[in-house]
């Protein structure tokens, strides 16, 4: 950014456009699954390919400046800065957003683990994290709590204070491992018990005494 | 207070009052009992945990539901009602809202510290093909801010600019890079003035003040409030038995939410104006909207999306918000404004950078006769919250111990740095930090344990501050119980090697501010909720609660389950439009969960009472005789009998559809009435106690945090999974302010670490492992006994580390954050002193109890069984701080003892000795001088 000089009118001359913005010419990779096809400037930055064209806002924004770890997706399976990504770099390849982790109501285990042990708490760092430990577990299904915490370095939280994360995280190893079972989504149909009927109703509260 | 209601709403069926238990009706003490009623009824005791002094016993393990006990979803750890939106990616925040034909909106910010817009000129703006509409503060001149009586920020710079980064213009163009292109064309003619950035200078006379107060601005200074409150009797001062006092310097810090402040704006094709903005308090925007657009609040609806992470620096009406609005009038099409992290820096509202003085002393009894604290704090640019941080700075410590005087001198200064403001636990932390080192330091010179002394000094559960707060539950001692024996403090204090420390730090704070900032108390309540109840069974929830992470969504639904005995994932809370949503004060003063779910409760019960009657007419049982049970409603004595929760619903809304009940919370009547008497008042108080250990490294001065016991007293854990993460993530902020975070300011006032990589927010790696401990009170206000868990647990995290800085190489350091280079340069001159060449050689500090050390314990034991009494209800005699140095708290103080004041304002013969910020008391108000204006 410039400003005018101090005390002094800035003398207006002929203008030239300071950031040169290059015709968009296509761009395809495939988001989650489904071939992208979009236009976009060749120095299109990743993170605005995504979030503006490609439509993911689960893809998070948190610094541009690659220090929050928020818009963080995977690359080939590699968990990587969508903010410090050339959209150009990784033309044709397999990017996984947040979105792409769960079918619908049908959460993913990390996804799960994050809701039910508090590794969530906001939110706007959640993807990020997700993401993040999601390409551990794809390459290591029981990481200790320090590869853990190793893996997920780069990402910034700031209400949690990580303890809840990495609990998550190896809740989510646990499941991925088949030690414990996935919740059922709850999408799937199930009937509404409104009992009118006497069938042992439980005591109230307050009753036991 | 005369005409003063009790609580707003409260009608005929009131079920409680004769005092007998109602079959169906949870055993929480009616919502707002605390003005008419502010014990607890000796019934209640079934409910208190025998800890602290009921007959419940505690449940084996953590936090185990017992549904006969605890009924349906109030204790039970559950995941945040919200958390399946935010872990697919489906949480909306600001930046997520993307509408039709939408355009981007930027800001131009002020290059100079201080400076006179003395012309603007847009026209090469408007020319530049692609730009749909500028505006500047010339078309926004109505003045707004967060407080009614400090109203000084406008949409973007009127006059003068007050600091780098303050808003001078903006545009709106089809693009991001054409509205940055946009930027670079204003031409702007500037005469710049001269800034003041050292806060020490702000209290002296200046040319050209950086606001402008009429006759209450103080001489020609930038003094934006001074604040002066005296109690008790300061003779006692003058001799003391023991004493500390320190100065310290405390950087300012960042709230650091991970989301940049973004908003959308629209004008709908009605002329009314929606506004999605992630804010903590959309009320006060939507006030701020209207004054600043000029047009009726109700042409305004104020869209919360969801908020990603506020801590305080999202409660602000901000002036980008204005831009949007101006813009999007102007370009008649919607227009979204990100901010980049750099500009979240400009329009700052962290906390203020302090320079705090604590004094205190103690007597031969070791009973606290005094705490003097002067805290002169830079506000930036504008007021802010200010006038409340001003306070707050001193009144909220005077609890949770017992004091013989409190004397506190306070100011803040506007300086010509982004403004200062609202962070998790406002204005309390600084002074909080420098109070309880202080007491670590006197039990040193005591020759006493530092908890010990503590414990000997507590005030009671329902007790009276010195300043005049009524403290209701009161878990300070079991909190500092707690830590004590689960950090193994008697073997490790004074014990461990060079290098290694522990210490201990407490904490006080406040559950939702007693008076609102906008409004009578008189006409309006704090909280409203309203409850609609359709044929298919789902509870709808409207409620103007700003959840900003910390689970106030969840909360509410989490009472209104229990109260209707419904499963939580039948009700429904609608919290995001200003349009649909009863209005709410917003998300600070750690409110929200006290005030919305104790609305939430009454509107709740009213909507049971409506199910109830129906029930009556089917069944003929009355309902003081029904019992609301798990989507039944039946006779107590025969469960057989009864009807379905459908069926009730559908007979009670045979005749008028949809079931609808509204609730509302309005604190009770308390405190004072000296000057200042609100600031600081609550309708409960929050405690807690941290014991932290640390490892320095006495060659390079690198300390790291290795383990933290955080004990709070939430009063009682709606959702402990919520109030775990709120302790933890309060650790992990108050690790960050006392170890790395700091907003960096050169010698040319210049912020320069103005992004996430060079203000050092904690990494994982950093943070120590924290032992959660949740102590159960059982407040008589809160809703089913709850109090705020959002920041008072981030006060004691920094005395406990710096006190275990001292226990660990024997330096008392008071600058923070304790970055290497400054516990380096304390341990230099702390070898100097004593003659040492290697660092390695550093004696650590032992401790040798001495005689006063019986004479604490014997206390503490002895109050122990009297605040168990207290907290029992068997004992309901009153008491007020001055019962322990034997004063009667059935009379007034001043009445028993020559020279107890109660002051704001100081003596002439006091103004010589005044601290540091109490020398804005030698200036005289404009209206005083006969100045002008």
């Amino acid at each position: 950014m410039t400003y005018g000089e101090a005390g002094t009118t800035m003398v207006s001359k002929e203008h030239v456009p300071m950031i040169p913005t290059p015709k968009g010419r296509a761009w395809s990779a495939t988001v989650n699954g489904q071939p992208v096809e979009v236009l976009a400037p060749s120095n299109a930055v990743l993170l605005d390919v995504l979030r503006d064209k490609v439509g993911t806002l689960g893809v998070k924004r948190g610094c541009d400046l690659g220090t929050c770890g928020c818009c963080t997706v995977m690359i080939d399976g590699e968990p990587q800065l969508s903010c410090l990504t050339l959209a150009g770099q990784v033309e044709g390849r397999e990017i996984i957003t947040v979105e792409g982790l769960s079918d619908g109501a049908h959460l993913a285990p990390i996804q799960t683990c994050f809701a039910t042990h508090g590794g969530s708490q906001c939110g706007f760092c959640t993807p990020g994290f997700l993401v993040t430990s999601q390409a551990l577990l794809n390459t290591n299904p029981s990481p200790s709590r320090d590869e853990i915490a190793t893996a997920i370095e780069g990402n910034l939280c700031r209400c949690t204070g990580y303890q809840q994360i990495i609990d998550a995280v190896e809740a989510a190893a646990a499941m991925v491992r088949g030690e414990t079972a996935a919740p059922s989504p709850a999408s799937d149909p199930h009937h509404d018990p409104h009992p009118a009927g006497p069938e042992e109703p439980t005591m109230p509260p307050g009753h036991a005494k | 207070m005369g005409s003063y209601k009790q609580q707003p709403g409260s009608d005929a069926s009131e079920i409680r009052r004769d005092g007998k238990r109602v079959a169906g009706k949870q055993s929480f003490p009616p919502p707002g009992s605390g003005g008419s009623e502010p014990r607890m009824r000796p019934r209640d005791l079934d409910y208190i945990p025998e800890t602290v002094g009921g007959r419940e016993p505690k449940p084996a393990g953590d936090h185990i539901h017992d549904r006969a006990r605890t009924g349906t979803s109030v204790g039970k750890a559950m995941p945040l009602v919200d958390s399946n939106a935010k872990v697919t990616g489906q949480a909306w925040y600001g930046d997520d809202v993307r509408l039709q034909g939408e355009l981007i909106g930027k800001i131009l910010r002020s290059p100079h510290h201080y400076a006179r817009i003395k012309s603007i000129d847009t026209s090469r703006v408007e020319a530049l093909p692609g730009v749909i509409a500028v505006a500047t503060g010339q078309d926004a001149p109505n003045r707004f801010g967060v407080l009614p009586v400090t109203k000084d920020e406008h949409a973007m710079a009127v006059e003068k600019v007050r600091h780098v980064g303050d808003l001078v213009a903006c545009v709106a163009a089809i693009d991001e890079a054409t509205a940055i292109e946009a930027l670079s064309l204003f031409d702007i003619e500037w005469e710049e003035l001269e800034p003041v950035f050292d806060p020490k200078l702000g209290l002296e006379d200046h040319d050209e003040p950086i606001h402008w107060r009429g006759k209450y601005h103080l001489a020609r200074t930038n003094v934006q409030k001074r604040v002066f409150q005296e109690f008790g009797d300061r003779s006692l001062v003058n001799s003391p038995h023991a004493s500390s006092h320190g100065t310290w310097t405390m950087s300012g810090v960042h709230h650091g939410f991970t989301e940049p402040h973004a908003v959308v704006a629209h004008w709908d094709p009605n002329g009314r104006l929606q506004l999605y903005t992630p804010q903590q308090v959309p009320h006060y925007t939507h006030r701020a909207l209207s004054t600043v657009l000029d047009v009726p609040m109700h042409q305004i609806n104020v869209v919360r999306t969801f908020v990603g992470g506020g801590f305080g620096g999202k409660s602000d009406p901000f002036p980008h918000e204005m831009c949007a609005a101006l813009l999007a009038r102007k370009a008649g099409k919607p227009v979204r404004i990100t901010f980049d992290r750099e500009e979240v820096y400009w329009i700052n509202r962290g906390r203020h950078p302090s320079h705090i003085d604590v004094k205190m002393t103690a007597d031969t009894d070791g009973r606290i006769s005094s705490f003097d604290i002067d805290a002169l704090i830079d506000g930036g640019g504008f007021a802010s919250f200010g006038h409340v941080t001003s306070y707050y700075n001193g009144v909220l410590a005077t609890a949770p111990y017992e004091l013989g005087s409190f004397h506190y001198t306070g100011a803040r200064v506007w300086t010509n740095k982004p403004a200062s403001g609202a962070m998790r636990g406002h204005g309390a932390v600084n002074t909080r930090c420098a109070v309880e080192v202080g007491l670590d330091e006197m039990a040193e010179s005591m020759a006493v344990d530092p908890i010990d002394l503590r414990l000997a000094n507590l005030l009671p559960p329902h007790s009276r501050t010195i300043s005049g707060f009524r403290i209701t539950s009161n878990g300070m001692r079991e909190a500092l119980e707690r830590v004590r024996e689960g950090s193994n403090w008697s073997e490790k204090f004074r014990q461990l090697p060079l290098g290694k420390g522990i210490g201990i730090g407490c904490g006080f704070f406040i559950s939702g501010s007693g008076l609102p900032i906008h409004w009578d108390p008189k006409n309006f309540p704090h909280a409203t909720v309203h409850i609609q109840v359709d044929m298919d069974g789902g509870v709808t929830v409207h409620t103007g609660a700003a959840d900003i992470g910390q689970g106030s969504t969840t909360a509410v639904a989490q009472v209104v389950s229990e109260v209707l005995a419904l499963p939580v994932d039948m009700i429904h809370v609608r919290s995001h439009e200003s349009d649909t949503s009863p209005v709410d004060l917003g998300s600070y003063s750690s409110r929200v969960t006290f005030m919305n779910a104790n609305a939430a409760i009454r509107a709740a019960i009213d909507v049971r009472d409506q199910l109830l009657k129906a029930a009556w007419e089917m069944l003929g049982y009355h309902p003081n005789v029904l019992v609301l049970n798990d989507r039944r409603i039946y006779y107590k004595h025969d469960p057989s009998i009864g009807v379905s929760y459908l069926q009730a619903l559908h007979k009670a809304q045979e005749d008028t559809g949809a079931l609808i009940a509204r609730g509302a919370y309005r604190s009770p009547p308390m405190g004072g009435v000296h000057k200042g008497a609100a600031a600081g008042l609550a309708p409960a108080y929050s405690f807690s106690a941290y014991v932290a250990e640390v490892d320095v490294d006495v060659e390079t001065g690198r300390v790291s945090c290795t383990n933290v016991w955080a004990a709070h007293d939430c009063g009682k854990a709606l959702n402990p999974l919520a109030v775990k993460g709120q302790i933890i993530g309060s650790c992990h902020m108050g690790l960050g302010q006392v170890l790395s975070e700091k907003m960096v300011y050169g010698r040319t006032g210049h912020l320069q670490n103005a992004n996430l990589l060079e203000y050092k927010i904690p990494s994982v790696h950093e943070m120590p492992h924290v032992e959660a401990i949740i102590v159960e009170s059982s407040d008589p206000e809160g809703p089913f006994g709850a109090k705020e868990a959002g920041e008072g647990p981030l006060l004691p995290i920094l005395p406990a580390v710096v006190n275990a800085v001292y226990d660990a190489i024997g330096v008392r350091l008071r600058d923070l954050p304790l970055t290497p280079d400054v516990v380096y340069n304390g341990i230099e001159k702390h070898m100097k002193t004593l003659g040492l060449d290697d660092p390695l050689d550093l004696p650590s500090p032992r401790l040798e109890h001495g005689p006063l050390q019986a004479t604490l314990e014997a206390r503490s034991e002895a109050h122990r069984e009297r605040d168990r009494l207290r907290q029992r209800s068997e004992d309901t005699s009153a008491y007020v701080n001055g019962v322990l140095f034997g004063f009667d708290p059935n009379r007034p103080l001043a009445e028993q003892v020559e020279g107890w004041r109660e002051a704001d304002e100081p003596l002439p013969e006091q103004l010589a000795e005044l601290g540091f910020a109490g020398r804005a008391w030698l200036k005289k108000e404009q209206r005083h001088m006969g100045g002008d204006a």
